[in-house]
């Protein structure tokens, strides 16, 4: 489970001052100032002498005023924050843990309050009762009733999705009561959302409040930020210059808000961990390119030495001095478990790592086809995006979803012509984009659809058709096959095998399955723990393993040998 | 069912719901609204004739022995052909009439300030979620500031700036009254002129809400898998940022403009009476003060068509630019 507590931040220390200190004031306040409505015949006057900051036309103390002010105002907040956080848990985690007729009609409930706008409502019913009887609780009714619809909906979505994990599930087999998985199973998991939707309450609340009691629509019985607000106003506050009178209220509003949304802001981070601020990105140290000292005249990607650390609060040294070389139209399977560093392998030798993953030492080195050598690892911004895709081309691990949902497959093939190949005309790029698709045994047509129209199988040949689209000479594949089904997979590896001969490009093909890479590739690296610890043709990786992790890894599938090789390839996953 | 017609069908229901809530919250309410009306009417010199009474009755509740349903149903009926009685407060106009002629100026004033508001905030969003971890970062806390600020203080405190100790701008009202309202461009002029600055308290407290929503969503569609390999096509940082990630991190806030629109339309009646601005909620502010219920029953319910119209046509919209709302 998630940390509940927040990180500590400066915006949550402000956040946390902010409200504790008027809350305080809410609190301690009143007992300190005088009597608010007490009259004196000294009107207006500015801040200064007894009166801190100054006083109303009737003479009224605006500190005094205020304290109680703040008071009303924190008192309507947490009443209806209370309230609407309990409406909105009734109908949003109830109905959707319950599901069925019960979450439609709650859903539609709540989906029509929402549409329905909530502050003319309030104030017409504001407007039906009678002055006499509108206390600090018929307001807090009325903005609780008209104010939970929106925390219904996120919580609903938030329990659909806690529903439908693995330990709920669990829970339910094992036989235990509905409101035991509600209360122990599902409730500490709301918990952020439930204090994030609370803080949001408690600030919508005050803020309607303020609004409703500067209308003339507020409590009757008690005094709150807003009422001083519409006295001040009434007053003329403004056109006599009485900012003393007008100003502290409003700010007060603003200072409370800000706070509340400050802490609702490191709530968020522990509900959606990606929002939290990152490092920024440092710019890769570019070491000067090593001479290679291995002359083969047919290597096309050289990495040297490589190092790539998490710069996190304890640094994750995630790939740790790799060396490989690549050769023309070579396979080179990269194997290893999950975590082992391979990914981040790739994603460096591209340069697409994001922070706080960098780049400390080693370089990349590209033999191009005339002659040249690339060091990508110095390559400016316009050099490497010159560089990705036209040299290099990658399929990713998740290519299920690797297509952009909310365009077509052709806007997707077509920017990559556009961007790399800006003398082709729309006639051109569209005859490359069909015959890309028709060599991966997509029907052209196909070029009109969007990603959720294709199954998987067709998105991954989607993906490879792009990688194809500006002839490159290296392509990197991140278990590109993992998500599909066997037989869907092995036409794909048969056509890739295929397209290597007929384009004579080279792969490196990363995966967790070392008897795959023994079919499919020519040499084999084995990764763990950010090392290669096994590098050699896939016929001696197979006979003969000499780091004990690859005997472990061969060994964890079965024999592949004989008649039951078929077995390795469909039986064992 | 396709999308358009089951938001087509939602909308329905809401407004129904919303017709049906009017109904009943006069008569769930203490007090007889209809004979404070009456009275009044008769203060003010007007006859009362009993089609205007009965009109009062249909819209608040009587002790009148027909059944509710039979009201509701005339109600109803009244309601569809915009039949909402006669305002008090504006003797002796028609209800229907006081709304016709303030409704044009919020909607003009609101529409365009939210539009502003939301362009601006959506794109500001953009920028600062893609560019995260530099000095944009710091633009977060300000809009929360900004957001956390009561509308109608902001309207004040703007109008003392920049229409009082500046003189920029008129205090108050939606044109010079010394103007024959018509479409003549001096008329024109002097309504935009004084629409700016309404217009401006909107776009600043509403703006952040839109900033936010969009930076967060930018920030997770950051990671996204498509975002990666239109990185690794090697396409521009522009291009990746618009067509890969803000197409996609925008859907939310369209798809939540509805919350939204509720929040600035809320704001907007507020700050129409700082301003004493001729819209719609200077009118139901009027309507709540002089006890007019007709005209207030009348305006809440044009406000809701207004706010579940546009929400109508923004979710038609999202069904354009999303293509999996069409399968």
């Amino acid at each position: 489970m998630t940390n509940l507590l927040p990180r500590w931040s400066a915006r949550l220390g402000v956040g946390l001052g902010l409200v504790g200190l008027i809350t305080l004031f809410g609190l301690l306040g009143p007992l300190l100032v005088g009597d608010p409505n007490a009259i004196r015949d000294i009107g207006l006057t500015p801040p200064g002498g007894g009166h801190l900051l100054g006083t109303t036309q009737t003479g009224q103390d605006v500190f005094a005023q205020l304290a109680y002010a703040t008071r009303g105002s924190l008192e309507i907040g947490v009443l209806v924050g209370v309230m609407a956080t309990l409406l909105s848990a009734v109908f949003g985690v109830i109905g959707a843990y319950v599901g069925g007729f019960t979450d439609e009609a709650f859903s539609l409930l709540s989906n029509v309050m929402l549409v329905i706008p909530g502050l003319p409502l309030v104030i017409v019913i504001a407007g039906f009762v009678p002055p006499e009887s509108r206390g600090t609780w018929t307001i807090a009714l009325v903005l609780a009733l008209t104010g939970w619809a929106a925390s219904a909906r996120v919580l609903r979505a938030q329990t659909l999705s806690l529903r439908n994990r693995d330990y709920v599930a669990a829970a339910k087999v094992a036989g235990e009561r509905p409101w035991r998985i509600v209360a122990v199973e599902i409730a500490p998991n709301l918990l952020p959302l439930l204090a994030s939707q609370f803080v949001f309450a408690v600030i919508l609340a005050i803020l309607n409040e303020a609004g409703l009691a500067f209308l003339g629509l507020g409590t009757s019985n008690s005094s709150t930020l807003g009422t001083m607000l519409y006295y001040a106003q009434n007053g003329f506050a403004l056109q006599r210059d009485a900012w003393w009178w007008l100003v502290p209220p409003g700010l007060l509003i603003a200072l409370l808000g800000c706070g509340l949304a400050l802490i609702n802001f490191s709530i968020d981070e522990i509900i959606d961990p990606k929002l939290r601020n990152r490092a920024r990105r440092r710019d890769t140290v570019a070491a000067p390119a090593p001479t290679v000292d291995d002359r083969d005249p047919d290597r096309v990607l050289t990495v040297r030495d490589l190092e790539v650390v998490y710069r996190v609060e304890r640094p994750v040294h995630a790939v740790k001095g790799v060396s490989l070389t690549l050769r023309r139209g070579e396979i080179l399977g990269l194997a290893g478990e999950s975590g082992c560093g391979k990914t981040t392998l790739a994603y460096a030798i591209n340069r697409l790592h994001r922070p706080p993953a960098e780049v400390t030492a080693g370089s990349v080195v590209f033999h191009d086809r005339d002659g040249t050598d690339i060091d990508v690892l110095a390559l400016g911004p316009g050099e490497l995006r010159a560089f990705r895709w036209d040299k290099l081309s990658m399929v990713f691990q998740g290519a299920m979803n690797s297509l952009n949902p909310v365009t077509t497959v052709r806007a997707q093939l077509d920017d990559v012509l556009t961007t790399h190949r800006p003398g082709m005309s729309a006639a051109e790029r569209r005859e490359r984009c069909q015959e890309v698709l028709r060599l991966v045994g997509v029907d052209p047509a196909r070029l009109g659809s969007y990603a959720h129209e294709l199954s998987g199988g067709m998105r991954q040949r989607v993906m490879i058709a792009a990688a194809l689209l500006l002839e490159p000479q290296v392509m990197i594949m991140d278990e590109p096959t993992t998500a599909l089904d066997v037989v869907v997979q092995r036409g794909i590896l048969r056509e890739l095998l295929r397209f290597r001969d007929e384009l004579g490009f080279a792969v490196v093909f990363i995966t967790h399955d070392l008897p795959l890479l023994l079919e499919l590739a020519d040499r084999i690296a084995v990764m763990k723990d950010g090392e290669i610890v096994e590098y050699d043709t896939a016929e001696r990786v197979h006979r003969d393993p000499r780091h004990p992790y690859t005997r472990t890894l061969l060994a964890s599938f079965p024999s592949l040998t004989g008649d039951r090789r078929d077995y390795a390839r469909e039986g064992a996953r | 069912m396709t999308y358009f017609v089951r938001k087509g069908l939602f909308y329905l229901v809401a407004l129904w719901a919303a017709v049906t809530l009017n109904f009943f919250i006069p008569r769930l309410m203490p007090g007889t609204p209809v004979d404070s009306l009456m009275a009044k009417l008769a203060q003010r010199g007007g006859q009362v004739n009993p089609e205007t009474r009965r009109a009062f009755e249909l819209l608040l509740g009587a002790d009148t022995d027909e059944p509710l349903l039979a009201q509701y149903w005339s109600y109803l009926g009244n309601t569809l052909r915009g039949e909402f009685g006669v305002s008090v407060s504006s003797y002796p106009t028609p209800v229907a009439e006081v709304i016709s002629a303030s409704l044009p100026w919020t909607v003009v004033l609101v529409g365009i300030a939210t539009l502003l508001s939301f362009l601006l905030g959506v794109t500001l969003g953009m920028v600062v979620g893609w560019r995260r971890g530099t000095w944009l970062d710091s633009l977060i806390p300000a809009t929360t500031v900004l957001a956390a600020v009561p509308y109608f203080w902001l309207a004040l405190i703007l109008s003392a700036v920049f229409a009082g100790t500046l003189g920029w701008f008129p205090l108050n009202g939606g044109y010079d009254v010394v103007l024959d309202p018509g479409w003549s461009l001096e008329f024109i002029g002097s309504a935009v002129y004084h629409g700016i600055l309404p217009a401006l308290t909107i776009v600043i407290s509403s703006v952040g809400g839109w900033l936010l929503g969009m930076r967060n969503m930018m920030v997770s569609t950051g990671s996204e898998d498509y975002v990666l390999t239109a990185q690794a096509k090697g396409l521009r940082g522009s291009r990746v940022m618009l067509r890969y990630a803000a197409r996609n991190a925008v859907l939310p806030s369209v798809a939540g403009f509805a919350i939204s629109l509720g929040f600035v339309v809320s704001g907007s009646i507020i700050t129409e009476q700082v301003f004493s601005y001729p819209g719609i909620g200077s009118k139901l502010l009027q309507a709540v003060q002089n006890n007019d219920y007709a005209l207030m029953q009348g305006i809440f319910l044009i406000i809701t068509v207004a706010v579940l119209g546009a929400n109508l046509v923004v979710d038609l919209l999202y069904g354009l630019i999303d293509p999996r709302t069409r399968s």
